[in-house]
């Protein structure tokens, strides 16, 4: 008996699945359907979680004022659970089931090279709102875009800001060798402050998890002279904070400067008082008093909508790659992915609230500036819009 | 003699029904999948979780090893077969100061798999020696540890491995045929081995180890075999996975992958290949499913509380999995399925 009711299940899950992969929605002419793939849950939430949001709200004001082409935007969102597997599931799954002519999301290059040569191949154009390796549109074809600056772009910003603002001449690196982003902001950033003239003292590195840096700080304590400043290249903003913190009880109390990783609450939560003299590059400042009068109609609208202010810059960063998509298939006058594909790579002076986006011709990441904002009194303050001189070669 | 006779005929004859259950089943998948692509996905995802979980039963299930680092295998198996079937061209722009014989060469997909399988094969018998003659708790940990050198190694081996940058460009050749194909070979192996003389010595070495080396059995040896063996299709099911996923970083690999497969394969049920099969089947299936369904009332993160919840019943209510240490016997199942109360004491080990 035992054995029958699991032979049941067994028949059972498989009708289900059987059932649950032929079942159609009903075709709806009057919609533009955009694919959203985002890791809702899993390591990579803390920032694709804001920028869903932030995705999520542009579409819902965008339709509210009439859609695009006269049809309303139809956001498919997908959790891509922070696994490669399931990442190519759902874009398998929203290019042939559901027919999307267009996707928006992701914030992370593991993610995005595992969603856009799926893209590439049915030939639909694949933005991505917050993965910032420049190296993205060449690894995955013509179709994939990316929204934020390039991971150089940052890191030279950040090494000039160091050099020439903070009047750093000597540093000390430290990054994160477990992920892809970490690695080649680390790269980029000692290619630009090298060129500078800057020197590095010493470079270290740690690994994804690690939440003691006891051994990494006291290397750095026993360089003489000690560095002028240290650059951090750090995953997450809960990375960022704790490293401050023990930097800062060890009695290092130079300038630490980090990316965009280290855009979120959780900087100052954890690092408390030691984030104190912190900078960071990133997107925007997502500051409800201080931020630009775009910015500020963002951060009201979102507290409407999620009751909280925007957790960090990718939320306006998936805000605006809803808004750039649009544009460009209003511009391309058609919902056809090719056409939509040419528009967006035609975009020029797109003003969105994370900047103005233009794309080179031939390049697929845009030329943006970047914003630096430091922490004072545990407030994060604008410290800089800067252009970098000069960008090291992806 | 002919009782003997008798014996290896209803052996052959269920590993015919077990390799035509999973024929069955592939094709099912298959024809799910001629139309859809989402569900071609699905179902070769089925298939290489197969494999993984048989081979992983060769020794954990089978032979007693409780080894926490195949999942290690496996990202051998990833890499080396992806970096050998690398076109030229992506590996000057991925790769560029891979060693210049390596740098010019592009091998097919079969030969990369059974070299990718041969380099596993070979690190297994290397640390085997040493980690085969622990037992119990102590393997486990020690191929954890195996598990942690072969991530660190991928993370630094930046000439080879990218680090741990995303491993991309990888060409797609796994499909249904290629998967189906190294089920058979995977299935029939594990049994042969299982069957044969060496499988009863390994049966006798994991319920009684002190009696196995009584009737002289070589412990270290047939242990040795089966960790082996069971890291070369570890490692080929790894390369599958590769060339199904096309980019992989080494976080692909590690604690994650590894829950997921000792989670299947102890729904399924530790020594039992039929309840690999349908341990990875359910689980693989039934993620997706549920995945499905949590897209659909927009609740995300559901799936994983479901699942979790799942795998806490399955235990409280089959302790040995599924299946336990039996096979299926389908033919009779279906006569089960007709006529209840059929006499199975022949499936009862």
């Amino acid at each position: 008996m035992k054995r029958l009711n699991l032979f049941f299940v067994v028949s059972l899950v498989l009708v289900i699945t059987l059932l649950a992969g032929c079942a159609k929605k009903p075709a709806e002419a009057n919609v533009i359907k955009i694919g959203g793939t985002y890791n809702l849950t899993g390591a990579m939430a803390s920032l694709d979680v804001p920028a869903s949001k932030g995705s999520k709200l542009a579409v819902k004001e965008i339709n509210a004022a009439g859609g695009v082409l006269g049809k309303n935007i139809d956001y498919i969102l997908y959790d891509g659970k922070t696994d490669s597997a399931t990442n190519g599931s759902i874009a398998t799954q929203l290019v042939n089931s559901d027919k999307v002519v267009a996707i928006v999301g992701n914030t992370d290059s593991d993610s995005a090279l595992a969603i856009g040569p799926i893209a590439q191949k049915a030939g639909i154009p694949y933005l991505t709102a917050g993965a910032t390796s420049p190296k993205l549109p060449d690894q995955v074809g013509s179709y994939m875009f990316l929204e934020p600056f390039g991971d150089n772009v940052q890191a030279a910003a950040g090494a000039e800001f160091m050099y020439n603002e903070l009047n750093c001449k000597t540093a000390w690196l430290l990054w994160d060798k477990g992920t892809e982003y970490t690695t080649l902001l680390a790269k980029y950033w000692k290619e630009r402050y090298e060129e500078l003239g800057g020197k590095i003292l010493l470079e270290d590195t740690y690994s994804q998890g690690d939440t003691d840096f006891s051994a990494q700080i006291a290397r750095l304590r026993t360089l003489n002279p000690q560095p002028d400043g240290l650059y951090i290249a750090a995953l997450q903003a809960s990375d960022g904070g704790t490293i401050a913190k023990q930097l800062r009880d060890a009695g290092v109390i130079q300038p630490i400067v980090g990316g965009d990783g280290w855009d979120g609450p959780e900087l100052v939560g954890v690092g408390g008082k030691a984030a104190e003299n912190v900078y960071f590059t990133t997107h925007a400042l997502a500051n409800a008093e201080r931020g630009t009068p775009k910015m500020k109609a963002f951060i009201e609208a979102y507290k409407k909508e999620y009751g909280a202010e925007p957790e960090s810059a990718f939320a306006a960063l998936g805000y605006d790659a809803i808004y750039l998509m649009a544009d460009a298939i209003k511009r391309a006058g058609s919902t056809d992915s090719e056409a939509i594909r040419k528009a967006l790579s035609e975009t020029e002076g797109f003003q969105g609230i994370t900047g103005t986006i233009t794309y080179p011709p031939g390049k697929r990441v845009p030329q943006k500036s970047v914003t630096i904002i430091g922490i004072k009194n545990g407030q994060y303050t604008l410290a800089a819009e800067v252009t970098p001189e000069k960008i090291p070669e992806p | 003699m002919s009782n003997i006779n008798q014996k290896s005929l209803k052996n052959f004859i269920s590993l015919l029904e077990l390799l035509g259950i999973s024929s069955i089943l592939m094709l099912a998948l298959a024809v799910l999948g001629l139309k859809n692509p989402y569900l071609m996905r699905v179902a070769i995802l089925v298939g290489i979780n197969i494999i993984l979980v048989v081979a992983l039963n060769l020794s954990n299930g089978f032979t007693g090893i409780f080894s926490l680092g195949h999942v290690g295998f496996m990202a051998i198996g990833a890499y080396t077969s992806s970096i050998l079937t690398l076109t030229v061209a992506t590996k000057s722009t991925n790769l560029p100061s891979l060693p210049i014989w390596l740098a010019h060469t592009q091998f097919g997909f079969l030969p990369a798999l059974l070299i990718a399988g041969s380099l596993a094969a070979l690190i297994a018998l290397l640390i085997g020696f040493p980690l085969m003659r622990l037992s119990g708790n102590y393997v486990a940990v020690a191929t954890l540890g195996f598990l942690v050198i072969i991530h660190i190694v991928l993370i630094n081996w930046e000439q080879f491995t990218r680090g741990a940058r995303t491993f991309s460009g990888v060409i797609q050749y796994t499909t249904l045929w290629w998967v189906y194909i190294w089920i058979l070979i995977t299935i029939y192996v594990v049994w042969r081995i299982v069957h044969s003389h060496y499988g009863r010595a390994l049966l006798a070495v994991r319920d009684d180890p002190i009696a196995a080396q009584t009737m002289g059995v070589s412990i270290l040896r047939s242990r040795l075999l089966a960790f082996v063996v069971s890291a070369f299709l570890s490692a080929v099911g790894g390369g599958l996975m590769a060339h199904f996923l096309t980019s992989f970083s080494p976080a692909t690999f590690y604690f994650t992958a590894t829950f997921n497969y000792i989670i299947i394969l102890i729904i399924g049920g530790l020594g039992s290949i039929s309840g690999s099969v349908l341990g990875a089947t359910l689980v693989t299936l039934l993620t997706e499913l549920l995945r499905n369904f949590e897209q659909s009332i927009r609740l995300y993160g559901l799936s994983q509380i479901i699942l979790a919840a799942a795998l806490v019943l399955i235990i409280i209510f089959y302790p040995k999995g599924l299946i336990g240490y039996r096979e299926i016997n389908w033919l009779q199942l279906l006569k089960l399925g007709s006529t209840k109360g059929t006499n199975n004491n022949s499936e009862r080990r």
